[in-house]
């Protein structure tokens, strides 16, 4: 089996669904019996969930919409 | 079957009779003795009683039509001193059938998860804790609703006549409407819609103390998810363990890659990525080559497996699938093929069984133990997402491939001077600009400074735009270098270059606790869009950008790369450095504190 080193290397590919159908299986065989790269892929994994789903750095469009209103007004000026 | 048979001889004691569907598995009692044990622990008496469970049993023969069920649990509710008129109610219309909130409540749930189980999310579970359902009685709901679909499935491939007359059956209609009642008419909030995770709590159970765990993690190497998750009443988790044991073990009929290949055939057929994932997992255990597993997830008829075993396949996702399109024709084609009566017995309970388990995970939300294989996941998925609820992320995927093509005509427009076309893609990408400042900058006062430059900039130059690039990707390089100019002004000395792999290659992720299940539902949308908010501008400005890019907006690896002008080797790299130092950051708000899963 491969070692916790080796595994590591494959594993932002791995994360990104980009691995060949052997190294997966090595890598899974590898999860399967090591508990610390297990808790690491499932807090990895459940890391990029909570974070994709946070829905952060929204700009409401109380803050963007006047900037957006004052760069119009801007260009109208110099257009005219 | 000699009468002597012990599941056979406690019917005759208990109800006086042996049902017509266990007789008809008689040639291997070892998947009697299954269900038996299943059927005993999931219907007895509980934190949902016996009433509730044989009327969710009876809901879902009806909406599948299936008569032999549907005669079997009104005789059991007419036992249970359940009246005629209320039984004949619950058949023709439930919602008439003078039910208390909470038992209509249940009921819908169950059949939404009988009958689009990829659209069951956590608002459905919250709706039902809002009708003062506690965890054991969700628990039980959804292993109510598995064996209803186990016992529909094995009955639809037996085809056993009704154990008792049933003229009342065949005018029972199910209501389309009913389906619009559990699911349209509350608004879904894309939040929820979004938030998976184990839906009930499950504490944690040591092998040590919890034996039959010990003989899953010597007969599977770990404990899958799927029963951990289901640690919530463990008398229920052991029988269920050993059903499925009785039924996948012994090799008498079907091979134990056999019976995983249907698992995972009928699994793929369901959209059930966490079992797929498990199933393609436990064939390479088997000594199946992966690729093979994952051609078989996409489409068995591709791989290499032998016509008859493809036929097996065919065979079980029919009767997975498309139960009511099942017919004798199809048993006697496995029979021309050479399968015994066993083995065709063997294939109707295992995929009973894989129904049973593709409910019970997705009624559960269990989260999963391996990545499905990506070939599934682009093959299948967006099926997935056609079932479900429509949800933000959705509808703009649509959004932005149209929003491409306008993009054009706007620039054109924009190019030759139109305002109006200006602003029109000034809002459409206002987000995605301000989202690259920020992620530059680390405070969002200069980046929304540095929104009003970049666009200021960007009609400036527009007519330079050739539509070579995405209009996208050329606003974010102004927004790029309009940012680098702000951090070189303030003497800035961070670097976002791909020279600059100081630290990025001997970088070694920390040992951390297990966090738990479902670490979305212990805080508020706010509280969660804070923490994360918090995390990301802590990190150095390098790692900010390519996971602000890659997990905020979501684009894909190879686009953060072409709008940063980095390699793909070095946004790998660095997106999974981030992403690792962001988990350190949440860890302390997201781990266990159950002792026993401290590694």
């Amino acid at each position: 089996m491969i070692t916790c080193e080796e595994f590591f290397a494959e594993f932002a590919d791995y994360m990104e669904n980009q691995v060949s159908p052997e190294v997966r299986q090595e890598l899974e065989l590898h999860l399967a019996h090591c508990r610390a790269c297990h808790v690491l892929y499932d807090t990895a994994r459940k890391t990029v969930k909570f974070v994709t789903e946070s829905d952060s750095f929204e700009l409401s469009p109380t803050v963007s919409d006047p900037i957006i209103d004052r760069v119009m007004a801007k260009l109208r000026t110099d257009l005219s | 079957m000699g009468n002597e048979f012990g599941p056979f001889v406690a019917f005759q004691q208990a109800r006086g009779f042996i049902p017509n569907l266990l007789q008809a598995q008689s040639l291997l009692p070892r998947v009697i003795e299954a269900q038996t044990i299943l059927e005993n622990a999931v219907l007895r008496e509980g934190a949902i009683s016996q009433i509730q469970k044989e009327r969710i049993l009876l809901r879902i023969a009806a909406h599948r039509q299936d008569t032999y069920c549907m005669s079997a649990h009104s005789r059991a509710l007419c036992s249970l001193g359940v009246s005629d008129n209320h039984i004949d109610d619950l058949l023709s219309d439930y919602r008439n059938a003078k039910l208390s909130a909470t038992d209509l409540a249940s009921l819908q749930f169950c059949l939404k998860l009988a009958r689009h189980a990829p659209a069951v999310n956590s608002e459905d579970i919250e709706a039902l804790r809002t009708c003062g359902f506690i965890d054991e009685a969700i628990f039980e709901s959804v292993l109510v609703a598995a064996l209803a679909v186990y016992r529909c499935t094995l009955s639809a491939g037996l085809g056993p006549k009704p154990d008792f007359a049933s003229k009342k059956f065949a005018s029972t209609r199910d209501d389309p409407g009913s389906e619009a009642a559990s699911n349209g008419t509350r608004p879904h909030t894309h939040e929820a819609v979004r938030r998976k995770g184990s839906y009930v709590s499950a504490p944690y159970l040591s092998p040590k103390a919890f034996t039959p765990f010990a003989i899953v993690e010597q007969s599977h190497g770990f404990i899958p998810n799927f029963f951990r998750a289901q640690t919530l009443l463990p008398d229920l988790l052991e029988a269920e363990l050993e059903a499925v044991g009785h039924i996948l073990l012994p090799e008498d009929a079907l091979t134990r890659a056999q019976k995983e290949c249907i698992l995972l055939a009928v699994s793929a057929a369901n959209l059930n990525s966490y079992c797929v994932a498990i199933h393609c997992n436990l064939l390479r255990g088997l000594g199946m080559p992966s690729d093979e597993g994952d051609q078989i997830a996409v489409d068995h008829h591709e791989s290499s497996l032998s016509e008859a075993d493809k036929a097996l396949l065919d065979f079980a996702v029919k009767l997975g699938t498309r139960a009511s399109e099942f017919s004798r024709e199809d048993v006697v084609n496995l029979r021309r093929l050479g399968f015994t009566e066993e083995r065709i017995l063997e294939c109707e309970v295992v995929t009973a069984l894989n129904n049973f388990a593709n409910t019970v995970q997705m009624g559960l939300g269990i989260e999963p133990d391996f990545a499905p294989p990506a070939a599934f996941q682009e093959n299948k998925m967006n099926l997935v997402s056609a079932c479900e609820t429509p949800t933000k992320r959705e509808g703009d995927v649509n959004l932005v491939g149209s929003l491409q093509n306008a993009d054009a005509e706007l620039v054109a427009d924009a190019q030759s001077g139109n305002l109006k076309a200006f602003e029109e893609l000034a809002r459409r990408h206002t987000q995605l600009i301000y989202r690259t400042l920020i992620a530059i900058l680390g405070n969002s006062a200069d980046a929304q400074d540095g929104l009003q430059d970049t666009l200021l900039s960007a009609f400036k130059h527009i007519r330079e735009f050739q539509g070579r690039a995405k209009f996208s990707t050329w606003l974010v390089s102004i927004a790029r270098n309009s940012a680098l100019q702000r951090l070189r002004r303030r003497r800035n000395t961070e670097s976002l270059d791909e020279s600059d792999n100081r630290d990025d290659e001997d970088f070694r992720p920390r040992q951390l606790r297990a966090w738990q299940d479902d670490p979305e539902q212990c805080h508020s949308k706010t509280e969660r869009r804070q923490l994360v908010e918090r995390g990301i501008l802590a990190l150095p400005a390098k790692y900010r950008v390519v996971v602000m890019l890659r997990d905020i907006e979501q684009l894909s690896t190879d686009d953060v790369a072409h709008q940063l002008g980095l390699s793909v080797p070095a946004v790998k790299t660095r997106l999974l450095r981030g992403r690792l130092m962001l988990r350190e950051f949440l860890s302390p708000h997201l781990s266990t504190i159950t002792k026993g899963a401290v590694q």
